[in-house]
Order: C-alpha cells, then sequence, then structure tokens
C-alpha cells in the first residue's frame, strides 16, 4: 500500500481524474473531499463490503427453499 | 439457452463484478410477485427478486444524479426496481436488501446495482415482519 502524508487542504491524484482532499482532520475523523468523473462510484468501503455479503448470502437460493417460500407469497395488491 | 429479453449490468452486481449479463424468469404461480435473475454468463447463479412496493409500499428508492444519469433514465415510469430477497432458514426470517436495489431502464435494459444512503437502508429488511434481521 502506498502511504502518504498530507495536511488538511492538500490533495492527492489518483489517475488524471480523481482528486482526493484532505478538508480537515479532528482527533481520529477526517473528512475527505473526493472530486471524480461520474462514472467513477464511491462509495464507504463497509457499504460496499455489506453489499457484497449480501448478494454472496442471496446467491442462487436453493430450489427447496424457494418451493416452500412459495406458500407464503402475499397477494398481490389490487 | 432462452428467448428472454437480456438485462445488461455493465458493472455487474456489488462482489460479482463479473456478472453482467441476465435474463428475468417469473418464479412461481402465475400470480407470483417473485422472479429469478439468472445470470447468463456465470452458470447457477441466480438470484431471487421483487418488486419491492409488493412487501414495503413506502419503499421509493431516490437514484442519485450520477446512477441516474448512468442509466439515462428520467422518470420513474421508464425504470424497473427490483430487490433481492435472500431466503432465510426459517423461511420467515427471508430478507430484502432495501440498501442495494436493482434498477433497470425498461427501454435501454441496461441496469445497475444502485447503493443508497446506509443510514437509510439496510441490506436486511425482513419480508414477513417488520422487524430487521440481524446480520
Amino acid at each position: 500500500m502506498l502511504v502518504l502524508t498530507r495536511r488538511a487542504n492538500q490533495s492527492i491524484m489518483i489517475g488524471n481524474d480523481v482528486v482526493v482532499t484532505v478538508l480537515d482532520v479532528k482527533g481520529d475523523q477526517v473528512r475527505i473531499g473526493i472530486r471524480a468523473p461520474r462514472s467513477v462510484a464511491v462509495h464507504r468501503e463497509e457499504v460496499f463490503a455489506e453489499l457484497a455479503r449480501e448478494n454472496q448470502a442471496a446467491a442462487s437460493p436453493p430450489g427447496e427453499a424457494l418451493s416452500r417460500l412459495r406458500g407464503m407469497v402475499p397477494p398481490r395488491p389490487t | 439457452m432462452t428467448d428472454l429479453p437480456e438485462l445488461e449490468f455493465a458493472d455487474g452486481l456489488v462482489g460479482f463484478p463479473e456478472a453482467r449479463r441476465f435474463v428475468l424468469v417469473q418464479w412461481g404461480d402465475q400470480d407470483s410477485p417473485f422472479s429469478l435473475l439468472r445470470c447468463v454468463e456465470l452458470e447457477g447463479l441466480e438470484f431471487l427478486v421483487v418488486p419491492p412496493q409488493v412487501f414495503f409500499p413506502d419503499y421509493h428508492p431516490e437514484l442519485d444524479d450520477a446512477a441516474a444519469d448512468d442509466l439515462a433514465v428520467t422518470s420513474a415510469d421508464d425504470a424497473l426496481v427490483l430487490v433481492i430477497v435472500t431466503v432465510g432458514e426459517p423461511l420467515e426470517e427471508s430478507t430484502a436488501n432495501l440498501l442495494g436495489p436493482l434498477v433497470v431502464n425498461l427501454h435501454t435494459r441496461k441496469g445497475i446495482q444502485a447503493v443508497l444512503a446506509p443510514d437509510r437502508y439496510r441490506t436486511r429488511e425482513r419480508l414477513f415482519g417488520t422487524a430487521a434481521v440481524r446480520g
């Protein structure tokens, strides 16, 4: 992992078009600004990891459980 | 393998970046709200999905501008929203992922898994009850 030391209001660039700026440091919290093209998705890592875990848990449910779920489907609202 | 129209998730699903092309297969009885989102590329990979309003009538996720631009969705009528179901054991504990809904542009058939605000939505919202299940 590349480690850089930055102060408030200093930035790093990732590639040609992603700029990460340290806005503010208070105790153990750091506020970070990210300027990136819209095509680059920016997420908190733990949120991304949680979604990946949940997708993994949901993937390819066993057919036996699916068929039991059939009886529990609520009526479609009209 | 099927002549159903394909849906294209250019970025894959979260944690499944290589799963990009899917077909949506009706699951269950004729009036079942559920479908299986079946990956065309990765054999055996499928997800049980449901329109969220069936179980969560108050759920109205808003896409951020970048995601809406990406999909070229300008109004809710252009979009099909589905949530992924995690089938629980027991089944009463089955949950839906409201944090990462699937949004498909009905005209282009391009889709994304959106990432909503984690302070408002959870990955495990129970289908059959109001309490969330601890992950």
